[in-house]
């Protein structure tokens, strides 16, 4: 009880955007999340054949978290078996103001952002696409 | 990882600017991630992230991971408005122009298969 009223107070909030991306991890690819919720009581066939979603970088994930942070010499792409374009950021500062009008800061080391654009290998064939890392 | 939905991303011409804007992105507020008692709340957040081209070669190479980057040293900034329903909180960052961000780069790659072609 004490950690539920600990994570909800304003301190903490502030901890959130600091930690930024960290804090904030995205649900992921619904597919992805929902596989084990959604799973129908009766299995059906389908060809064994994986997935299309992106192959994460295989050396990344000691956090589960499929990320490092950027820096030189550091791969910025977050899918394996790509080429295309990409985008990367990282130790972001900068200011905001929640809902109460107090200010709070955001951006840490460990606030990072990326993009990617263009074609990755997944299923046996080239697939093509947009992901972002929040 | 999120799937960016089309128009998400613009690039401009020269390819020295990426835009990237998304609305209402699900993500999860964990404010004591990565403890393994950390509660999770749903949140939506939007942002926008604009990376501008300094000029500034940069290449990367690691021939054991297997990956190859060629592009320049970039500046970035951010806006964002993250909203927590669950407990009534939202906060939004100020203009996109007043953050700033030290390390951030554009480019293309290449890694895994790709490489070795």
């Amino acid at each position: 009880m004490t950690q539920i009223t600990t994570t909800f107070s304003a301190r903490n909030r502030r901890d959130v955007l600091k930690a930024g991306a960290v804090a904030l991890v995205p649900l992921g690819i619904p597919s992805a999340m929902h596989a084990l919720a959604d799973q129908p009581a009766a299995q059906s066939s389908m060809t064994a054949n994986g997935g299309t979603d992106p192959y994460p970088i295989p050396w990344l994930d000691k956090n589960g978290s499929h990320n490092q942070p950027a820096g030189a010499g550091l791969e910025p792409s977050h899918i394996y078996h790509f080429k295309g374009r990409v985008a990367r950021c990282s130790t972001f500062t900068g200011m905001g103001t929640d809902n109460k009008g107090n200010r709070i800061a955001f951006g840490s080391p460990t606030t990072d952002y990326g993009v990617m654009q263009g074609e990755y290998w997944a299923a046996r064939s080239a697939q093509q696409g947009t992901f972002t890392h929040i | 990882m999120v799937p960016v939905p089309n128009g998400g991303l613009s690039i401009s011409a020269d390819g020295n600017t990426f835009t990237l804007e998304m609305q209402s992105v699900a993500v999860v507020d964990q404010p004591r991630w990565p403890a393994l008692d950390s509660i999770a709340t749903g949140a939506r957040m939007n942002f926008k992230i604009v990376w501008k081209s300094t000029g500034e070669p940069v290449k990367y190479e690691d021939a054991g991971k297997h990956f190859h980057f060629t592009g320049t040293r970039a500046t970035c900034q951010l806006e964002a408005e993250v909203e927590v329903p669950a407990i009534g909180f939202s906060w939004k960052s100020d203009a996109l122009n007043s953050s700033k961000c030290d390390v951030a780069v554009i480019g293309d790659e290449v890694n895994g298969r790709y490489y070795d072609v």
